[in-house]
């Protein structure tokens, strides 16, 4: 394993949404994927930035969403606003237990651990954490699937807003807290789509570009240009057609 | 791997998505996966008749998002008041208390997402049979794997479960007929993409450009770097 397996330091890098291998422009920058025409760049652009500030602004917005309350339920003229914990607490005094805990895991673990292991990740691709990639991998892999279930006490507040509205009888109504819950919840999961995984395995291999010659940071000039012209299922690129549309 | 340049450029190679590993471009045989060798992510996934019964149960999830849509999921009563629960009536209630994003957003989850999800396999896997449609069908399955984990009827789910349990010891709570549909719908939502395998869709497309060579409007070039952004 070095640095030349992989992709980016040949001048091609893998299309993030077909997987097509596509061989960058020379001289650097993204291009159009020929075969499913979404955007393609070597990495995701400013992708450490990105996550960083998407990390930091759903920390911050993990603060409201924890005080303010999300959901007040009153029940014959009594009740009062309940906050996420205040939720589960609820929910545990009243002997639901099994609930309780889904609640607590999906929104009180789960955002949590989302910003921890992103900050993590990010940490390890700066180069300041020794953790080895594949358990960096295994980070991202758990923070990029657990990330959309915790919407499910937003669902929850949607359903019984609209169940339960009986006037003075019983009612339910969101608080603002929900709004900066909901916001959590999507900014961290953009911001693991930010996130490119594959800076992880730069960061312990080295820069892709670093031990490539000048005909690899150039990879359209020569070896590869010969290489092109000799695959007999090269056609020269129409004026217009999906690499063009942009 | 020294002369890497000097290799031809071949289109049998693929690079890993998380790893950027080089690899051969092999396909994993049908109802297996190929996995990359150095940090386990999933390359490829073939399940079988892919194409086929993709088509079949995105129609299907498609028809039965009108009962799941129109009827009423849960019901709740406590003495002789009582409300019913539909997928946009909690929108509707959140948009009548001013909370637009937070309306929205269940609004894209849990309708538009899974919608736009069914609509768009099910184009793509009736679609991909026409060259005509080779453009429109690109496009798709670009859109398909932004949308892809937005669509979240099975958090819905278990937002609908726990809400069940939540206020059934403030009033009667009842389960009313669209919850049987939006169950079946969301297992065929889970079922849709899993069967869904792009790599099918490509190799279909690209076996057809093969047998009809020339290039026709709809067409790029399929190999080789794409033009500069």
């Amino acid at each position: 394993m070095s640095t030349m397996d992989r992709a980016l330091s040949q001048g091609r890098t893998c299309c993030l949404s077909c997987h097509w291998l596509v061989t960058l422009p020379r001289g650097g920058g993204g291009c159009r994927c020929p075969r499913c025409g979404g955007k393609v760049h070597g990495r995701i652009e400013g992708s450490v930035m990105l996550t960083w500030a998407l990390t930091i602004t759903g920390a911050l917005l993990l603060i409201p969403a924890n005080i303010l309350p999300v959901m007040t339920v009153v029940y014959l003229g009594s009740g009062e606003p309940a906050t996420i914990i205040g939720g589960v607490m609820q929910l545990y005094t009243a002997g639901l237990w099994g609930i309780a805990l889904i609640v607590f895991i999906a929104s009180i673990a789960v955002p949590v651990m989302k910003l921890v292991g992103l900050v993590l990740l990010l940490l390890q691709v700066q180069g300041r954490l020794p953790i080895n990639p594949s358990q960096a991998m295994t980070t991202y892999r758990i923070v990029s699937a657990i990330g959309r279930w915790s919407l499910l006490d937003l669902f929850m507040i949607s359903i019984l807003v609209a169940l339960v509205d009986m006037g003075a009888v019983a009612s339910v109504a969101a608080g603002p807290g929900a709004t900066a819950f909901a916001s959590v919840v999507v900014i961290t999961m953009l911001a693991v789509r930010c996130f490119d995984p594959r800076l992880v395995w730069d960061t312990y291999y080295g820069n892709p570009y670093r031990n490539a010659g000048p005909d690899h940071r150039a990879p359209a000039a020569a070896g590869s240009r010969r290489g092109e012209k000799s695959d007999p299922i090269i056609k020269e690129p129409p004026e217009e057609g999906v690499a063009g549309d942009v | 791997m020294a002369d890497a340049p000097d290799v031809p450029w071949s289109r049998r190679q693929r690079a890993c998505h998380e790893c950027d590993q080089v690899l051969g471009d092999a396909v994993a045989p049908p109802g297996n996966k190929l996995e990359c060798p150095r940090c386990n992510a999933t390359l490829h996934r073939n399940p079988r008749g892919s194409v086929n019964h993709t088509a079949a149960l995105s129609l299907t999830g498609l028809l039965l998002f009108f009962p799941s849509l129109s009827l009423p999921l849960l019901s709740f009563s406590i003495l002789a008041f009582g409300a019913e629960n539909t997928l946009l009536n909690g929108v509707r209630a959140l948009f009548a208390e001013g909370y637009l994003w937070m309306a929205g957003l269940v609004l894209f989850c849990s309708v538009i997402a899974p919608l736009a999800k069914f609509l768009l396999l099910g184009f793509i896997s009736l679609g991909c049979h026409w060259r005509l449609l080779d453009r429109p069908v690109t496009w798709s399955v670009r859109w398909y794997q932004h949308l892809k984990e937005w669509g979240m009827l099975d958090v819905y789910m278990l937002g609908l479960l726990v809400a069940l349990i939540k206020m059934s010891d403030l009033g009667k709570m009842q389960v009313e007929p669209g919850l049987y549909s939006f169950v079946a719908m969301m297992v065929i939502s889970n079922l849709t993409t899993l069967s869904f395998d792009q790599q099918a869709v490509w190799s279909r497309l690209e076996r057809r450009r093969k047998r009809a060579p020339g290039p026709s409007p709809g067409e790029g070039p399929l190999v080789g770097s794409g033009e500069q952004l």
